[in-house]
């Protein structure tokens, strides 16, 4: 059994890093933001300046404290859907690929369903007939969007788990009579921990995506500050038109950068679970180094009429 | 070095290959010599992974990132229109290499499937070789001549339409077979094309390119990990161990008298030819981690011979008796403190394992 | 994820088109059938609460017609209200919006051609400019050119609405290179004209252009892992022992590559389609995306339903399509391996 082991790559540490730093203005956001978000007492439409670093908006009320006090609200319900998500996947491709037969008829269905019905506009409609008060509840919003995003993971959970399944060391603690649901857990889970993680940095991603165009377009409530609801009082009040990009690109930024962090530690994922891609000795830096062209040709073996390997190594 | 002699097609000296650079680096392949003559079969035989298939990818520049090649000399002698020319295979450019390949020297790998293009039919394959080698054939020719080559390995025609995935293993192995004669290249390297398939077919196969061989006139370097084929189709045996050469040797003498504590082991491992079953003791533990080759001879961890010496100094690949087969062991060294055993020492013409 | 040549049951060919296909009439069915439940079971009886609010706002017919599609007051068991609903559907009756007052089908019908000419045109340019890079990218991979990886991260993940304001607040806005919004000059009525017409076109390039830089990104990463994966196949590593020139090889390796994507063609469509109906709320274009949000905003219900039915039919049919071209381009799933 492997252990999940990432490669420690550039890609990864970037990603963890810009991860960490979003993760701690979660925390600490609402209280350190410089102003109440909702002050629109100051001078309208600054530039960025050093009382108000990413300048103001046409109301008169400060961007960074919109941006501080809006990023917990994002992330909480990207990370509360995620998970969400990502265990009712789990639940679902490991019974459907395990059980097999009728169970995993039934639930493939299920997913193959939630997968062909396209997602926002389904959320848009569940939204609009939700109560009022649900509406502006994050936590109702978080749990329909996990709601919308479980079927991908499930799917690749499932194929996951039949290839498992049937291999060598599951079967052996079948024949010597382990419980199913022990064989699972113990045997089967933690081979599948670089999908499970791959399917919830997709499924965080996917909601914080939806959560904040929902944001946007004012189908949650407007006066909850979050990063679309940002986007969405910018977009009403014309801040394209205006050039106002002090006001439009905090948002939009935060949200990429979030986006890129996990995108970057996916990549990790991607390398541990698909050897091929990962890169092939040395970095271009490196091989350069030793004399060998930038990049492997295929067809071109090159010839170093010098070997590396420590000569004690060599008898 | 170089090619001097005019039989002569391949003359390969002191080849070594890397895996990986600096730190990460293992040899695969080290200080491996040896020649090819004209139409001759030369077999290679080794445990999975003592470096068989990097010699060859390495000899033919095809291996692929993290290899290395870090020594050595290959000459290839030319045929057809370039006959005469020697080529420099570790000084080509890609455009040199582009031109002799398939059509000086063609590959047979392992699995076809792999190998074959899952999207082509059959039919494709051949045309493309064919197009992308020879601007003058027409399309019908091409056609006809793709359908001669299946005939050749004893496939019908309609093949040609046939995706890889239709055709039976041993089929599309004979489809690559016949692929690699497309061009009547003068040499063909096949890395064990046989491994994947049944006994039944594998003895076909064998028996099929031997009949191949003699009617075209083709050189042969066939892999294989069982030692037992290659007596029926190889001249000479090359057996290799952690990257090296243990010991080489005309097939048969090789067969019916090892020198090599290895070959005696390796031979044990697969059932003879042809006589009763006998049990099959193999070799004791596992190829040795390249990563940290034990010091001295890289076999002694297994070697029931093993004494001091070998667990200090490697044995060089010297000639014996006169020059006609060589073998890296230090029993045979004439100063070796130990005898050299009885199943070690037949002469060529005696058979071992108690076979008649 | 990873290509399916043979189903879960290890069918072949048509049979697992025709199972495809029996999914997509599975999942339209289900969207119906939740467009039935959902208003009748939600909490607070929205639909109540909508009635109770147009009270006095538009005829009483039009309360009686919403009154009847969603099953208030009329004492209908559901079964029966379930019939009647879907008998509706088959005569393509989707109810009458309560702010537009016209049938919702002839609001759609009007409004569609601008979503799919729109979208439909940026998501075929993307895929293709997308894959096309991702095979240049794969194959260069080690180079410089690998640069455009974290560039492509970052513009993969940023929010649709974001880069479609910028561009607007950069090209449009500040430039002046292209119109600020809607779908053509509105001095011109629509007709049959050159002039029209080629309002039309000027009109849509920014859109158009955001929709394709917003989805090229993805397309473009995600080939070029398959063709990094595909390259170090056994078969790609003969092309060249067969000393076929580069561009053969890599050619080789890109239409193996290529079908990954196909196969996800039918996965990312219904993403793809929900990202860009906020193309039309940005550039205040016309189309299903801009109504639907309107139909939100203004309790709409007959509309947003009808419209997401429409938005729902529309990518299992493109599902459906990607999946037929996926059984055109593979020759595994036509016909049955040898074992
Ligand atoms: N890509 C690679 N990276 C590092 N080591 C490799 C790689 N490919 C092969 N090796 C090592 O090189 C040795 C020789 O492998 P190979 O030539 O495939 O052996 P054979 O063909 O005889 O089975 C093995 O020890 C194997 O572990
Ligand atoms: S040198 Fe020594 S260890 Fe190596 S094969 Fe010969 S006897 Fe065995
Ligand atoms: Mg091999």
């Amino acid at each position: 059994m492997k252990s999940l082991r990432i490669p420690r790559s550039p890609k990864v540490i970037v990603g963890l890093i810009i991860l960490g730093i979003f993760v701690v203005l979660t925390v600490i956001g609402p209280w350190i933001a410089p102003y109440d978000p909702n002050a629109n007492t100051f001078i309208p439409n600054l530039t960025p300046s050093w009382e108000h670093w990413f300048g103001t908006t046409t109301l008169g009320q400060d961007v960074l404290s919109q941006l501080l006090v809006g990023c917990r609200v994002t992330m909480v319900v990207g990370f509360i859907a995620g998970l969400v998500a990502t265990l009712i996947s789990i639940a679902v491709g490991l019974a459907a690929g395990y059980m097999g037969g009728r169970t995993d008829e039934g639930l493939s269905l299920l997913a193959n369903v939630f997968l062909a019905i396209p997602g926002l506009p389904l959320l848009i409609v569940i939204n609009s007939y939700l109560p009022a008060g649900s509406q502006a509840n994050p936590l109702v919003v978080g749990l329909v969007i996990a709601l919308t995003g479980w079927a991908w993971g499930a799917r690749v959970l499932r194929a996951q788990t039949m290839s498992l399944r049937d291999r060598d060391f599951v079967e052996a603690s079948r024949i010597i009579g382990e419980k199913r649901w022990r064989i699972m857990w113990s045997e089967i889970g933690p081979n599948l921990l670089p999908i499970i993680a791959a399917s919830l940095l997709f499924t965080i991603l996917y909601a914080v995506g939806v959560y904040s165009t929902l944001a946007f377009l004012g189908l949650t409530n407007v006066s909850t500050w979050n990063w679309g609801t940002m986007m969405y009082w910018a977009q009403s009040n014309n801040a394209a038109l205006a050039n106002e990009w002090w006001w439009l690109a905090p948002p939009g930024v935060a949200i990429a950068l979030v986006g890129t962090s996990l995108a970057l530690i996916n990549f990790g994922i991607d390398e541990f679970i698909n050897p091929r891609l990962r890169a092939a000795g040395l970095s271009a830096r490196q091989r350069r180094r030793v004399g060998l062209a930038r990049r492997p040709r295929l067809g071109f073996t090159p010839v170093l009429r010098q070997s590396t390997v420590d000569p004690k190594k060599v008898s | 070095m170089s090619l001097t002699d005019a039989n002569l097609v391949l003359h390969v000296s002191n080849f070594s290959v890397d895996y990986g650079y600096a730190d990460e680096a293992i040899r695969a392949v080290t200080d491996v010599s040896f020649s090819l003559g004209r139409s001759r079969v030369l077999g290679v035989a080794g445990e999975s992974g003592s470096g068989k298939s990097t010699l060859v990818y390495g000899l033919t520049r095809l291996l692929r990132a993290p290899g290395v090649i870090t020594a050595g000399d290959v000459r290839l002698r030319l045929s057809g229109a370039r006959e005469g020319e020697i080529i420099d295979l570790l000084a080509a450019t890609e455009d040199d290499l582009r031109a002799i390949r398939w059509s000086e020297i063609s590959i047979v790998m392992q699995s076809a499937l792999n190998a074959l293009n899952p999207l082509h039919k059959i039919g494709k394959e051949f045309d493309e070789v064919l197009r992308v080698h020879d601007g003058r054939l027409s399309k019908s020719q091409r056609r006809q001549r793709a359908e001669e080559l299946l005939a050749l390995v004893g496939l019908q025609p309609d093949r040609l339409q046939r995706y890889p995935h239709e055709l039976s293993g041993g089929q599309r192995q004979r489809v690559m077979i016949a692929l690699a004669l497309a061009l009547r290249p003068q040499l063909v390297i096949m890395d064990e094309p046989t491994t994947a398939l049944d006994v039944v077919t594998q003895r076909e196969i064998v028996s099929e390119l031997h009949e191949l061989r003699e009617r075209l006139g083709f050189a042969l370097i066939f892999i294989t990990h069982d030692l037992s084929l290659l007596v029926e189709l190889a001249d000479e045996i090359m057996v290799m161990y952690a990257g090296r050469i243990v010991e080489r040797a005309p097939a048969l003498d090789l067969y019916r008298a090892p020198r090599h504590p290895y070959t005696l082991g390796l031979m044990e491992s697969f059932p003879p030819l042809s006589g009763e079953r006998v049990a099959m003791t193999g070799i004791p533990g596992s190829p040795p981690n390249l990563k940290t080759p034990p010091a001295g001879c890289p076999f002694h961890p297994r070697c029931a011979y093993a004494h001091d010496r070998c667990r200090n100094e490697m044995p060089p690949l010297n000639d014996i008796e006169d020059g006609g087969r060589s073998v890296a062991c230090w029993l045979h060294d004439p100063a070796s403190p130990v005898e050299v055993p009885v199943s070690l020492s037949r002469r060529g013409d005696t058979t071992p394992g108690g076979v008649k | 994820m990873a290509s399916n040549s043979i189903d879960e049951k290890g069918n072949h060919g048509v049979t697992t088109l025709l199972r495809r296909l029996a999914i997509y009439l599975f999942t339209a069915w289900t969207t119906i059938t939740v467009n039935f439940v959902l208003p009748r079971l939600m909490p607070g009886d929205p639909i109540q609460q909508l009635i109770g609010k147009l009270q006095g706002r538009v005829t009483p017919e039009m309360i009686a017609a919403i009154k009847a599609q969603f099953g208030q007051g009329l004492n209908q068991s559901m079964w029966t209200q379930y019939v009647h609903y879907l008998t509706q559907l088959l005569h393509g009756d989707l109810g009458v919006s309560i702010t537009l007052s016209s049938p919702v089908s002839d609001v759609l019908s009007s409004q569609i051609w601008w979503t799919v000419g729109l979208i439909g045109v940026g998501a075929v340019v993307s895929f293709f400019i997308g894959t096309a890079l991702g095979v240049f990218f794969g194959w260069t991979r080690g180079s410089r050119a690998d640069v455009v990886i974290p560039a492509a991260t970052f513009l993969q993940s940023v929010p649709y609405y974001f880069l479609g304001t910028i561009l607007i607040m950069i090209f449009a806005a500040t430039l002046h290179w292209f119109p600020l919004m809607g779908a053509y000059d509105p001095t011109l009525s629509p007709e049959w004209s050159w002039t029209y017409i080629a309002s039309v076109l000027r009109y849509g390039e920014l859109p158009l252009a955001s929709i394709v830089l917003s989805s090229l990104a993805g397309w473009m990463l995600g080939m070029r892992n398959m063709m990094v994966t595909t390259m170090s196949e056994d078969f790609v590593l003969m092309a060249v022992a067969k000393g076929l020139s580069r561009r053969r090889v890599m050619w080789h390796a890109a239409r193996n590559a290529v079908l990954p994507s196909v196969a996800n063609l039918a996965l990312t469509i219904g993403l793809l389609v929900s990202g860009s109906l906020l193309v039309e709320q940005i550039f205040n274009y016309p189309g299903v995306g801009n109504l639907l949000v309107n139909a939100v905003g203004n309790e709409d219900y007959p509309l947003l339903q009808g419209i997401f039915l429409l938005i729902t039919f529309t990518v299992l049919g493109a599902n459906f399509l990607a999946d037929a071209l996926y059984y055109v381009l593979d020759p595994r799933t036509r016909t049955a391996a040898v074992h």
